[in-house]
Parts: structure tokens; C-alpha cells; sequence
């Protein structure tokens, strides 16, 4: 029923990644390697979105946290501490990932609404806390020193994103991790009769769903040099990521990667050319979501999946992609 | 110390507003379970009707409430079949599809909102906005605006009439039996589809109605939606999801917190405050203060 096996989704990923290597090769302009530079970057935030919600079936309203947290931890470790960029962004990365672990202990023991309410409201409070710390710069943000090279920032990005895009497809499609997530979401009663732990699980997956948006943040915090509250732990993107998860097909990895480049390009295009009816993107942001829900439950890749694999719907073995779509 | 009353009062009156905008979202979570991220939305959407209405017709705003109720009454009744086909599909996890429908709603009625009705906020005129009453005893005294004292008389109105509704009519036994158990209440003639129409109209036309008390009392702002958003969600998570007793307590409680805080603390961390409590005491009862919730 799969209909691109797994390994030749492997490949397609491989071939992709090296064609995104080579990229600053053939595109010299700079404006077009800063936008696709960011459209990597909505790749690791989508990614990221994606463990929790299509792997594990709890929408985190709050997604943003992470990535504000990342890049107020390397921005403060870089400018405060002095430290190199690198174990400044390793750092953020790790304190992403204890801030996964307290906020996750006690929100993903609750139920799926109450858990998308509670993560938003953590993540209210850390924008608040944001404003109103002395240390962050509050509502004026914090500059960080200024380095420009596009290619570094777009290797960088493309390294965080490529290694994610790869750890990740090792531990949920690979490992027993992924069908383990996939068992907790399914049926959590299931699944603990089965001997899992739906917490620690869930704790697993939460923090490898913020590791890569928090290093994401680190890295936008040093290449955009400015960062401040509105910009980094904004709802905006959390609402963004979650465009692209859905649009591109949750609960798969290839899904996020799709969606985020369509929706970041159409983005990108819009802000180009229709910046002076600027409002308009919330109203074709929200638009999209609520039609992608009615109509593309699995998303852009589930379009193709639901066509091809029509004949052998009866076959055990669920496909990697489109899972959470075929699975009742 | 002699602020202490006037603190408590404030805040009763200030949870008497969050009763009316979470009362009805807590009774369509408790039957539809779904969350509807747009209930701020309504409420400002009710709020600028109020306002353009009162501005057209000159008339006091708590006189055009029903006329906004049957204007969003009409929407939720347009809208209901939308979610019901969410809700009823078979694809993927259907109740979270449902409450990313509503957040992308939400997205779209703020980005029309600013593009029909700006950026300003506004006030709707109301003859009750100027009144207040004065009283102090010793060195004691409270204060209390007229507008914001109707506010909790409409809260009561609000509470008690719902409460009929859910008592002695016929569509009241529905809902409470679809709260219950969904597919008993089916066998029992309850025709849940219908019920669940009626019921999502209902709640939209209720929190837009909130909506032109909250611009009378407070302001009309096209960005108003998601800070009533959470304050709904704050109320009903903290009563315990669909358990619509726990919604005034937790409503006041609410209040008073955050009132004691814009007077006795700093008021920059008020919201920061509501949403520790709302963290720990998740933590400690995910299912509200009251251990009801679903």
C-alpha cells in the first residue's frame, strides 16, 4: 500500500538534500539564498511541529516557546557570556530540550484539547516573560553581533535541518520509536497494556520535537542579528508551522518538508508583491487551514497517496506516510 | 489594606464578564467536545455589530442584544454543518482536525476583522457608562461603576436562563443526554445532529451577545479576539472541560486573582501570574479544580 516504498523515499530525501547543498552554487543572489534559507528553517520548525502532533497526536499551540527560547539562549550565551557560536548554539539546543522536559511533564499528561490550551498559555507566559525580564532587552529585543555570510547561515541552517530531517527519519521510521508514538497515539490504553509508558514516550517526543526548533531559533537569532519578542515567540509561529504540517500531510516526515517550502514560497511571493494588503495573509492563512481540514484531511501528499494506493487498501503493513490518515 | 474590598469587588465584577464568555463554550465543549479557538473571535465580531448597530440606530447597546444574538444565532447555524463534517469524518484523529478547523476560522475572521473594521479600538456608547455608585464605611470603601454592575446582573440573567434551558425543555434533556452518552441518547430518539446545530448556534449567538457587553464595559478592537480566547479557556479548563457548575467559581477565582495582582503586585505580571496557577493546578488536577472535567 505504500506507494513510493521507504527506501525510495530515502533516496527522493538523499537526492534532495544534496541538490540543496549545491544550491548557493548555481543561485548567487543573495536575496534568494537568505529566502531559501528561511524556507529550511520553516522545514525544521515544521519537522519539529510534526513529531508531536502527526507522530504523537497532541497539537502544541505552543511550538513557538522553543524556537523564542532557543534564540534568546544562544543570543544571551553569545553577547553576555561570550561564547563561540557554535557551543552557544549547542547550548540552546540543550536548554530547549529542559524546557521541553518541564513543560511537557505535566501538560502531555493531559488529553488533547487541554493540551494544546496548556501549551499556549506556557507559551504566553514565556513571551510575557520575555517583555517584562531585564536581561532579554524586553520589548526592544536584543541585537547580536553581526556576521554576514549567507553561506555560512545557509549551510548552517542546512546542516541543523538535513541532520534532523535524518535523525528523525531514523527514529520513526526505523527505529521502534515511531510505531511506538504511532501506538500511544492510536489507543494510549492500548498501547500501556502492550507494556509502554505513553508518558515517558510522549516526554521522548516532545523534546526531540524541541531540539530542532530551538536550534533553528539559534541560529535565526545570530544570522537576523535582531531578535525580540513579537518576532520569536509570537503566535504567528506556531500558526505557521501548523499551516504546513497540515497542508503538507501530517503524522510523515516528507509531508512537513513539502508543505513548508509551498507555503513559506507562497509566503515569500505574497510579502513581494502584495505587501500593501498585508491583512490579507491572515485571512489566506486561516482560509487555507480550515479548507485543508475539510478537504485534504491527509494533505498535498495525500492526494497522491489516496490515488495510488486505492487498490490495496486491505494490506497490513501501514505506509510510513499518509498514517495518520488510513488509521481510524 | 483599605483597598482590600474595593480588590475583591473588582474582581467579582471582572469574573462576572469571564462567566459570560465562557458559559457557553463550556456547554458546547461538554456535548460537541470540540474547542472552538474562535470564541474570542465572536466575541469581537459581537462586540463591533454592537457598536456599528448602536451607532446606526442610537439606541441603548443592552436593548440591541437580541438582534445581535439572531444576526450570529443565523452564522453558527450557517457554520455548524462545517464542523459537523470535521467532527463526523473518519480520516485521522477527527476531534483535533475539529479544533484546527476553528483555529483556522479563527486566523480568518481577525485578518477580515482588521481589514473591514482597522486597527482602532473603539467604546460602545451606553447610558449606563458614566453612573457609579459610592459607599464607605470607617475607612472602608468600594466603588462600583452602574455598567460594570449590570454586567453581573446580565451574568445572572445569563447563568439562570441557560440553566432552564438545560432543566426544563425538551432540547435541554437532549443535550444533557448527548453530554452523557452520545449513541444511548441516539437510541433514545435524541436526534444529536439537529440538537448539536441548535446548540453551536446557540453558543455563537450567546458569546456575541458577550461581545457588545465586553465593548461596552471595556473597548471594540479588532485584536481583541485571542486575549478573550484564552481567558474562555483559562475559565472553563480551570472549572474542569464541559463541567458547567465549575465555570462561575473558576470565573471569579479568575477575577479576584487578577485584580488582587493589578493592585497589590505588579500589574506587567498579571498574565504571567494566571497562567503559572493555570499550569500548576493542571499539574496537580488535570481536570480542573474540581476534578469534573472530561
Amino acid at each position: 500500500m505504500t506507494p513510493i516504498s521507504k527506501d525510495r523515499r530515502l533516496i527522493i530525501s538523499v537526492v534532495v538534500f544534496a541538490a540543496a547543498v549545491l544550491l548557493p552554487a548555481v543561485v548567487h543572489d543573495t536575496f534568494w539564498l537568505r529566502v531559501a534559507t528561511e524556507a529550511i528553517m520553516w522545514v525544521g520548525l515544521a519537522l519539529g511541529f510534526d513529531v508531536i502532533a502527526g507522530y504523537t497526536g497532541y497539537l502544541n499551540f505552543g511550538h513557538q516557546a522553543f524556537f523564542g527560547i532557543g534564540c534568546y539562549a544562544t543570543a544571551l550565551l553569545m553577547m553576555r557570556a561570550h561564547w563561540p557560536f557554535f557551543l552557544a548554539l549547542a547550548a540552546g539546543g540543550v536548554v530547549g530540550a529542559v524546557s521541553a522536559l518541564i513543560i511537557g511533564i505535566p501538560t502531555l499528561r493531559l488529553r488533547g484539547a487541554y493540551f494544546a490550551i496548556a501549551t499556549w498559555a506556557v507559551a504566553r507566559a514565556v513571551q510575557q516573560g520575555a517583555l517584562m525580564a531585564g536581561f532579554t532587552g524586553g520589548p526592544d529585543g536584543m541585537r547580536t553581533s553581526e556576521y554576514l555570510n549567507p553561506h555560512f547561515f545557509y549551510y548552517v541552517m542546512l546542516g541543523v535541518v538535513g541532520l534532523t530531517f535524518f535523525v528523525l527519519w531514523f527514529l520513526l521510521e526505523r527505529a521502534p520509536f515511531g510505531l511506538k508514538l504511532k501506538a500511544v497515539r492510536e489507543d494510549q490504553e492500548s498501547a500501556k497494556a502492550l507494556g509502554l509508558n505513553p508518558t515517558h514516550l510522549k516526554i521522548k517526543a516532545f523534546i526531540l520535537s524541541a531540539i530542532p526548533t530551538a536550534l533553528c531559533g539559534g541560529v535565526f537569532a545570530y544570522w537576523v542579528t535582531f531578535i525580540d519578542p513579537n518576532s520569536t515567540l509570537g503566535d504567528l509561529l506556531s500558526d505557521q508551522a501548523l499551516v504546513m504540517v497540515i497542508f503538507g500531510g501530517m503524522g510523515t516526515l516528507i509531508g512537513p518538508v513539502v508543505g513548508a517550502v509551498i507555503i513559506f514560497g507562497f509566503k515569500t511571493v505574497f510579502w513581494a508583491y502584495l505587501s500593501a494588503y498585508e491583512v490579507l495573509y491572515l485571512i489566506i492563512l486561516g482560509a487555507l487551514i480550515a479548507a485543508s481540514v475539510i478537504f485534504l484531511p491527509d494533505g498535498v501528499l495525500g492526494i497522491s497517496f489516496r490515488r495510488r494506493s486505492g487498490r490495496a487498501k486491505q494490506e497490513p503493513t501501514q505506509p510510513a506516510a499518509a498514517a495518520s490518515g488510513k488509521e481510524a | 489594606m483599605e483597598l482590600l474590598p474595593q480588590a475583591l469587588l473588582d474582581g467579582i465584577l471582572l469574573g462576572a464578564i469571564y462567566i459570560n464568555i465562557a458559559v457557553a463554550f463550556s456547554l458546547v465543549y461538554g456535548v460537541l467536545h470540540i474547542i472552538d479557538f474562535a470564541v474570542g473571535e465572536w466575541i469581537m465580531l459581537g462586540a463591533f455589530t454592537g457598536y456599528h448597530l448602536t451607532l446606526l440606530t442610537k439606541v441603548e447597546p443592552f436593548l440591541l442584544l437580541p438582534i445581535v444574538f439572531v444576526i450570529f444565532a443565523g452564522l453558527g447555524l450557517a457554520l455548524q454543518p462545517c464542523i459537523q463534517r470535521v467532527l463526523s469524518g473518519h480520516k485521522g484523529n477527527p476531534t483535533l482536525m475539529a479544533l484546527v478547523f476553528t483555529f483556522g476560522l479563527a486566523l480568518m475572521i481577525r485578518g477580515l476583522a482588521q481589514t473591514f473594521f482597522g486597527f482602532y479600538s473603539h467604546s460602545i456608547p451606553s447610558h449606563f457608562s458614566n453612573g457609579s455608585y459610592f459607599f464607605q464605611k470607617g475607612s472602608f470603601f468600594v466603588t462600583i461603576s452602574s455598567v460594570r454592575a449590570l454586567g453581573l446582573v446580565y451574568a445572572i440573567i445569563l447563568t439562570l436562563v441557560l440553566n432552564l434551558l438545560l432543566r426544563k425543555t425538551d432540547f435541554g434533556l437532549a443535550i444533557r443526554a448527548l453530554a452523557m452518552q452520545k449513541e444511548a441518547a441516539g437510541l433514545m430518539g435524541v436526534n444529536a445532529k439537529r440538537t448539536n446545530l441548535f446548540l453551536f448556534a446557540l453558543y455563537v449567538g450567546v458569546t456575541a451577545m458577550t461581545g457588545v457587553l465586553i465593548g461596552v464595559i471595556l473597548s471594540v478592537a479588532s485584536k481583541m479576539g485571542p486575549e478573550n480566547s484564552i481567558l474562555a479557556f483559562f475559565v472553563v479548563v480551570l472549572a474542569g472541560m464541559g463541567y458547567l457548575a465549575g465555570v462561575p467559581a473558576a470565573a471569579f477565582l479568575l477575577g479576584i486573582i487578577q485584580s488582587i495582582f493589578l493592585v497589590y503586585l505588579d500589574p506587567g505580571y498579571t498574565m504571567m501570574a494566571v497562567f503559572g496557577i493555570l499550569y500548576l493546578i493542571l499539574l496537580v488536577s488535570p481536570t480542573g479544580m474540581f476534578r469534573r472535567g472530561m
